[in-house]
């Protein structure tokens, strides 16, 4: 049998999935980056192979999406290295192919993607600023000493969640440190934060946009019942959420990677740990823009890089 | 009394000490010792006098071989060239600015203080309906105070009337009190018609550059033809150049589909245009086999526009003009939407509030035509991961939605 392997690295989370021809999911982890994007994604590998049969499913093509795609797809010597955007299209209208809208918060970046008879029609994504995302759910969490994890269980024990500041994360945190200071309830601070992510979300990649139902909610902040509750609120309409919407970039990885050209020759065997995969950054000194060129090495041969802006730096593989 | 004034002193009584030579120094005495002609005051004339001017110009697009046959042909001074911006005169332009002055303003004084260490002695500064018009005073004073003062500023803001007059005296004062009136008006028109021509060969090169057959064949093309305008010192040889380069260009093989995916930009005049500005957003789409029309140019916004008519074609979009380029850019788009382009791409600096406001509009007028538009905002950040993960995505999903 044919499968197909799709990894999805992120910043925070590093996800991969394994699908049989059927495009169902025979295999799934979600791991921590840890901000070592290699590491986890031997981690993510190892995982899946202890889920699959290695004869039975045989490994004939690796799509990888996500910020580290690039690093492990050289990595992984993928057929798909895909932008994250496409991925969770595909991904999400494959699994609900009448969705209209995907709201997506992942771990430093947030996006939206308006759909149309299962096609993307258009989307927009955060730029320069992080504010509403999940990287700064989890240092409130670390803050308000609760586990991320929980942080939605107790958004919805709230009866009157507390106005946080939503426009900018610097602002948010220091009205939740005064909610806290003149006595809130945790429990009230923690689900008036989940509902200034929604409307953070909303008054920024959301502005101008029309969200329409089918609203399907994904990224790792999905997981965050509060937040879901507080975009159900904010949007008058019913939010769903996928049990595997975490999973539906690197699903969409493997779906494009299924539909690849050409296929791998071997199958995969999920044997990187014989490898020892390095990168190291060089500086160009060709000119004054030192461009910082990322040479991936997989024992000591040279095998991709990437990084320069002109044909004087680049650094000739093989 | 004492007398403060340096030198040696001098007691009462004794006869006046001559004064030191230094005035003597430039006068031209015909015969020694013979009285002086009254009407030779030994001041040469003000335009012997003067010492050859150097301009530099801040970098933008490829408009620099029209700023040098500007300078030539029309101030008649020397030229000198800005040194390609790279990082690190950005790294200088960020130092010397505010955090939230607009982007160009960083790129432009970066520019200038490379410049100066070129040996350039004028720097050029242009007006418009923004911010700009302070740009000028405000980057004199922040290159003083860094410590370049040789120099001075042709800053065009500081004609208010805006009459050619007024142009000619203040180019005089600054430049070359010998500018010569009519030659500058042959010069003028030179400059003109290269920045037509430089502006019709972009268009050409954005239209057909993502589809070449031989890699490379399209930059080769607009390397020379750059050079020659570079080179051309009459309005022939501008014309010339370009007729050879328009010609080469439409002789390069060229790779294009039926119905490729097109797409337009718009945006904030100095970013829009401008690849350093914009990480070479244009030749990252072009790579991906996209052709491209860029509404900005100073052919479309300063020579050749009509605001009236712009305006009028958006009536039901905005009723006034909102700031320097907006309507020309809510304009622009409604065309590329009307002509079915497949997307639009609406570029700014972090800061420009004129374009802030075009968004909303662009929002309409992207759901009345159900084109997609992708807003970037541009800073002084230097890499360019995130930007390629949009255009990524902006063009697989322009090109899913056209095979459909």
């Amino acid at each position: 049998m044919k499968a197909y392997l799709g990894i999805d690295t992120g910043s925070i989370s590093t996800k991969g999935v394994v699908i049989d021809e059927g495009r169902n999911i025979i295999a799934r982890s979600y791991l921590w980056t840890e901000g070592d994007p290699a590491g986890a994604v031997r981690r993510v590998v190892d995982d899946l192979r202890g889920q699959i049969d290695l004869d039975e499913a045989q490994v004939m093509s690796i799509g990888t999406t996500g910020s580290a795609r690039r690093l492990v797809g050289a990595m992984l010597e993928a057929q798909v290295v895909k932008n994250e955007i496409t991925a969770h299209a595909v991904g999400t209208t494959f699994l609900h192919p009448d969705v209209r809208t995907i709201l997506e918060i992942g771990g430093q970046d947030s996006k939206i993607i308006c759909i149309e008879n299962g096609i993307a029609v258009d989307y927009a994504m955060n730029t320069l600023c992080a504010a509403g995302t999940g990287s700064f759910l989890s240092s409130q969490a670390h803050r308000l000493g609760v586990e991320v994890e929980e942080f939605g269980e107790i958004a919805l024990t709230s009866e009157k969640p507390a106005n946080i500041a939503a426009r900018c994360t610097v602002f948010a945190e220091s009205d939740l440190v005064h909610k806290l200071q003149v006595g809130y309830e945790k429990k009230d601070v923690i689900a008036g934060l989940c509902r200034a992510v929604a409307t953070n979300y909303l008054n920024n990649v959301g502005k101008g946009k029309k969200i329409e139902s089918p609203i399907v909610f994904q990224g790792g902040v999905s997981k965050n019942v509060g937040v879901v509750r507080a975009f159900e609120e904010a949007l008058g309409q019913r939010v769903i959420v996928d049990p595997d919407g975490h999973l539906m970039g690197c699903f969409g990885a493997a779906l494009l990677a299924a539909d690849a050209p050409k296929l791998r020759a071997e199958p995969f065997r999920f044997d990187i740990d014989h490898f020892d995969f390095r990168t190291r950054e060089v500086v160009c000194g060709h000119c004054a823009n030192h461009c910082e060129i990322v040479c991936v090495y997989r024992d000591a041969g040279l095998i991709d890089s990437w990084g320069n802006r002109c044909d004087r730096g680049a650094i000739k593989v093989g | 009394m004492r007398n403060l004034s340096a030198g040696p002193e001098q007691g009462a009584g004794e006869p006046r000490a001559k004064k030191p030579a230094a005035e003597e120094r430039g006068r031209i005495v015909l015969s020694e010792g013979a009285p002086r002609p009254l009407f030779f005051t030994g001041k040469r004339p003000k335009r012997d006098r003067h010492s050859r001017r150097k301009v530099a110009f801040f970098h933008f697009r490829n408009y620099e071989p029209a700023f040098k046959y500007f300078t030539e042909r029309v101030l008649d001074a020397d030229f000198v060239p800005t040194p390609a911006p790279t990082r690190a005169t950005l790294k200088r332009g960020e130092e010397m600015s505010a955090d939230y002055v607009c982007t160009p303003f960083k790129h432009i004084i970066g520019d200038y203080a490379a410049a100066l260490d070129r040996g350039a002695d004028v720097l050029v500064q242009v007006t418009g309906f923004c911010r700009l018009n302070y740009y000028g005073e405000l980057q004199e004073m922040i290159l003083r105070d860094a410590g370049y003062d040789n120099f001075q500023m042709l800053n065009f803001s500081y004609v208010p009337t805006g009459k050619l007059r007024d142009y000619v005296a203040y180019c005089k004062k600054v430049v070359n009190p010998n500018l010569s009136v009519p030659r500058g008006i042959g010069g003028m028109l030179g400059a003109y018609r290269m920045v037509e021509h430089i502006d019709a060969f972009r268009d050409q090169y954005l239209a057909n550059a993502g589809f070449e057959a031989e890699k490379g064949s399209f930059t080769r093309v607009r390397r020379a033809f750059l050079s020659d305008m570079n080179a051309a010192s009459t309005t022939a040889q501008v014309d010339e150049g370009y007729r050879r380069a328009a010609d080469a260009l439409a002789a390069l093989a060229v790779e294009k589909p039926a119905d490729p995916v097109r797409v337009g930009i718009v945006g904030e005049y100095y970013t829009a245009q401008d690849p350093v500005s914009c990480l070479n957003l244009e030749e990252k789409l072009m790579s991906m086999g996209v052709e491209l029309s860029n509404a900005m140019s100073i052919s479309a916004f300063n020579l050749h526009y009509n605001a009236a008519a712009a305006q009028a074609s958006i009536a039901e979009y905005s009723s006034y003009d909102m700031g320097p380029t907006s309507t020309f850019n809510i304009a622009a788009a409604k065309r590329y939407a009307e002509a079915g382009y497949d997307g639009i791409i609406h570029i700014k600096s972090a800061g420009c509030t004129p374009e802030i406001d075009v968004m909303p509009v662009l929002q309409r007028l992207s759901r009345d035509y159900r084109v997609p538009v992708l807003f970037l905002t541009f800073d002084t950040q230097t890499s360019d991961a995130g930007l390629d993960t949009r255009l990524e995505a902006f063009y697989d999903m322009i090109a899913m939605r056209k095979v459909r």
